[in-house]
């Protein structure tokens, strides 16, 4: 990849959360579209978004956020209250800019469909606020000629020159990105700075090295008539800086490190971020200076760096052999022999430092799930308005922190879930709702919680609930079932999974396509997950996905068959157990079966399915490990149970990656190599189903 | 530094020494000068120039220095520096 090449990956991936971020704002903003910090914000993301995609060449997108943020620009500036149709032109305006730059991404030569008419529709709204608020600048300006007399006539032009202060602090603001800081310096230098040799502008010349932004007030208050002047010395009683620079704090102090300390003060101004949480546990301060208020304090901040996660892979992985070697060392029989407590202490030491490693290597994966939910904001908005549905959000668990590989592919299952419920699972008419005891609006609450060392992830809704004797027939109907299975209620729910199921009678463009749940699970599976429906009629439906907290790591169930170790996720053990000789059953052609609790379930021999060369036991010899599978339960059989521990997942060679019935390796504290049971492909070598 | 009739002409880029030769040559003068015009060629040395037309202004205010009256001066070697003459 040339350096241009990388550039230009930094700016899409940029770019990328920009609009994400934008997707959220605008709809927090929508919600309280008097927070004015929050425009700022989001103004501030247009503002970059411009300059990055003119430098690419991305015109087309640059021209349009260009115009959209002359329109941000002026409701920030002069604090308009936004018309609720405005609200909607904002709204529609991020998502013309998404759509654009997958189109400038693709080298798309033809623009979305909205992208004109939403142009058009900004020009227009700029251009009416410009003919308004002329007035208002030729008022402004009025104000400002008789400020410019006020101070002829003798007044003071502090209050100016703070204003002027301020208003470049905003400006550094808006050009603020990563990796830049804004300082505001205050000096004061003695009348006698120039006899030892300081000079203000020498200083100015050296902030002004790397500074992406430099500009030095100066307050001429104290400059004498020339009667009484004396040029060797200083008159010139403060000098204000605003500089934006990748200097760090400690770089900046060093070029004041020959002043007295009374003779320069440096402040921080804090990120945007602070200023809105500053705002929101301080509203009454508001009104107060922007100088006093938000955004000078001497915050130190908090220093990020962004790392490919290919490279975190890696460490990953690099971890996963470190933790194997050390496992190795503290189980070697020989290494355990040897009778010296210095050894055995560093061997405790090294066991205790590599977990602690491991640890912050997976920690360094996990991120807070906040993001995820922010963006299912906007589509229970979109949604409801669709639908013409009232309804509350409730966000619980935000903070709860999921593998990064992990959260890219929840969006889309989560999605359909939340529409779904929002769709189906609420009534139609709030009448229906208050007839039933319920409040007009409606309910979705979206929850991310741990539970045994899983994440579970909810979406609820308080509507209608499921009618289980509609499911049951239509799967009936539908040759899913036979109608003689004794099915639990958990199972009756899964049926609305499969593929081409659906009980909707009118389909709509948001869910009931009949093929949306049955990708949800099929989607929840690739992440070595799985998903449970509870619902009571009348009272609401809850869809859980239950994840693994990391795709790296997972936790298995170690068993033992004919000399072999092989691991069985533990997500899909249902149950273990020795069999009575009398439930086990065998059926012509169809293999054998043990009976559980009423149900018939097929017995997979782990050894037929590998082929291996080993004594065949009985059913009840041995231990029958019970999982559920895409296809149903199955029970597995083994020799022993071994134990229960997490493993680093190792991907297969090609020869080995054919087999179908395996998802993957691990190696074991002692170095020996287990394969990972991928349980859904072991069901099709069984041909009977249940009987 | 030229004195053309009622206008004298510095250079922006002036020493400290230089500011102070100016100010011994301006002092006795000042009644008889009406504009100071600073040619921008080069950047400014030092802020004690930018103090002597402030103090210059303030004794004679009537005295016109454009250089001055903009207010902002923009440079590559220091950014942009503002300041405000009113007395």
């Amino acid at each position: 990849m040339t350096k241009q090449e990388q550039v230009k990956a930094i700016f899409i991936e940029e770019a990328g959360e920009i609009i994400e971020k934008l997707d959220i704002d605008i709809i927090r903003f929508e919600e309280n579209c008097s927070d004015f910090n929050l425009l700022n914000e989001i103004f501030r993301g247009v503002h970059t978004l411009k300059g990055n995609a003119n430098a690419f060449g991305f015109t087309r997108l640059g021209e349009f956020v260009h115009h959209f943020e002359d329109v941000l620009d002026h409701y920030r500036s002069t604090q308009e209250s936004i018309e609720e149709y405005n609200l909607e032109l904002f709204v529609g305006s991020v998502d013309v800019i998404k759509e654009v730059m997958n189109c400038e991404l693709d080298a798309i030569d033809t623009l979305p469909q909205s992208y004109d008419g939403c142009l058009e529709k900004i020009k227009n709204l700029i251009s009416i606020k410009k003919g308004i608020s002329d007035s208002g600048v030729e008022q402004k300006e009025s104000v400002s000629e008789l400020k410019n007399l006020a101070m002829e006539f003798g007044l003071s032009c502090v209050e100016q020159q703070q204003n002027s202060i301020e208003k470049s602090i905003k400006e550094a603001q808006a050009k603020q990105s990563e990796g830049l800081s804004l300082y505001k310096i205050d000096l004061t230098l003695d009348t006698d700075c120039y006899k030892r040799g300081f000079d203000y502008l020498l200083f100015l010349n050296m902030l002004a090295q790397k500074a992406l932004l430099l500009e030095s007030f100066l307050n001429m208050q104290d400059v004498v008539a020339i009667d009484s002047f004396k040029s060797a010395e200083n008159y010139i009683g403060k000098v204000s800086v605003v500089v934006l620079t990748p200097h760090s704090r400690g770089e900046v102090d060093e070029f004041f490190e020959f002043l007295f300390d009374y003779e320069y003060e440096i402040n921080l101004i804090t990120p945007p971020v602070a200023e809105i949480i500053k705002a929101a546990v301080k509203p009454l301060a508001k009104a107060a200076k922007l100088a006093d208020s938000s955004s000078i304090n001497s915050m130190s901040s908090k220093s990020t760096i962004r790392i490919d996660t290919f490279k975190l892979d890696e460490l990953f992985d690099s971890v996963g052999e470190l933790v194997i070697a050390q496992n190795f060392i503290a189980q070697n029989e020989k290494i355990r022999s040897i009778d010296d407590e210095s050894i055995n202490r560093t061997i405790e030491t090294l066991s205790k430092i590599t977990k602690r490693i491991q640890d912050r290597v997976m920690s360094l994966r996990m991120v807070a799930i906040k993001d995820t939910f922010d963006k299912m904001r906007r589509v229970v908005r979109d949604t409801s308005k669709k639908t013409l549905k009232e309804l509350n959000l409730i966000v619980q668990g935000e903070d709860t922190e999921i593998d990064k590989t992990m959260i890219d592919s929840l969006s889309d299952p989560l999605i359909h879930i939340i529409r779904n419920a929002i769709d189906h699972g609420l009534e139609s008419d709030s009448n229906e709702r208050i007839k039933a005891g319920k409040s007009a609006e409606g309910s979705v609450t979206l929850k991310a919680f741990h539970k045994s060392g899983n994440i579970v992830i909810s979406v609820s809704d308080d509507g209608r609930g499921i009618n289980k004797e509609k499911v049951l027939a239509k799967a009936i109907e539908r040759g899913v079932i036979s109608g003689d299975e004794n099915l639990s209620d958990a199972q009756i729910f899964a049926l609305i999974m499969q593929p081409g199921f659906s009980t909707t009678e009118s389909i709509s463009d948001l869910s009931g396509r009949g093929v949306g749940l049955d990708v949800v699970k099929t989607s929840i599976e690739k992440l070595r997950g799985k998903i449970e429906i509870d619902s009571k009629e009348g009272e609401g439906t809850t869809f859980s996905m239950i994840l693994p907290l990391t795709l790296a790591i997972i936790d298995g169930m170690l068993v033992r068959t004919a000399d072999e170790i092989y691991i069985i996720p533990t997500l899909s053990v249902v149950e273990s157990f020795r069999p009575e000789k009398e439930i086990v059953h065998i059926l012509k052609e169809k293999g054998e079966f043990v009976s559980l609790r009423g149900q018939y379930i097929p017995v997979m021999r782990l050894s037929d399915v590998f082929n291996l060369d080993a004594k065949r036991i009985e059913p009840w010899e041995g231990i029958l490990v019970c999982v559920e599978t895409e296809g149903g339960r199955i029970a597995i059989l083994v020799d022993e149970l071994v134990g229960r521990q997490q493993v680093v997942i190792k991907t297969l060679g090609k020869a080995l990656a054919m087999l179908k019935e395996i998802s993957g390796g691990a190696i074991l504290g002692n170095g020996d190599i287990a394969l990972i049971l991928n349980v859904d492909e072991l069901r099709p070598l069984v041909e009977a189903v249940h009987v | 530094m030229e004195f053309n009739g009622d206008i004298l002409t510095i250079d922006i880029d002036i020493s400290m020494e230089e500011v102070e030769e100016f100010e011994e040559f301006v002092r006795p003068r000042i009644d008889y000068i009406e504009t100071i015009e600073v040619e921008e060629d080069g950047a400014l040395k030092s802020s004690a120039l930018i103090s002597l037309l402030v103090s210059l202004k303030r004794a004679k205010p009537e005295l016109k220095i454009p250089f001055l009256e903009k207010g902002v001066l923009v440079s590559q070697k220091y950014g942009t520096i503002h300041w405000i003459c009113h007395d």
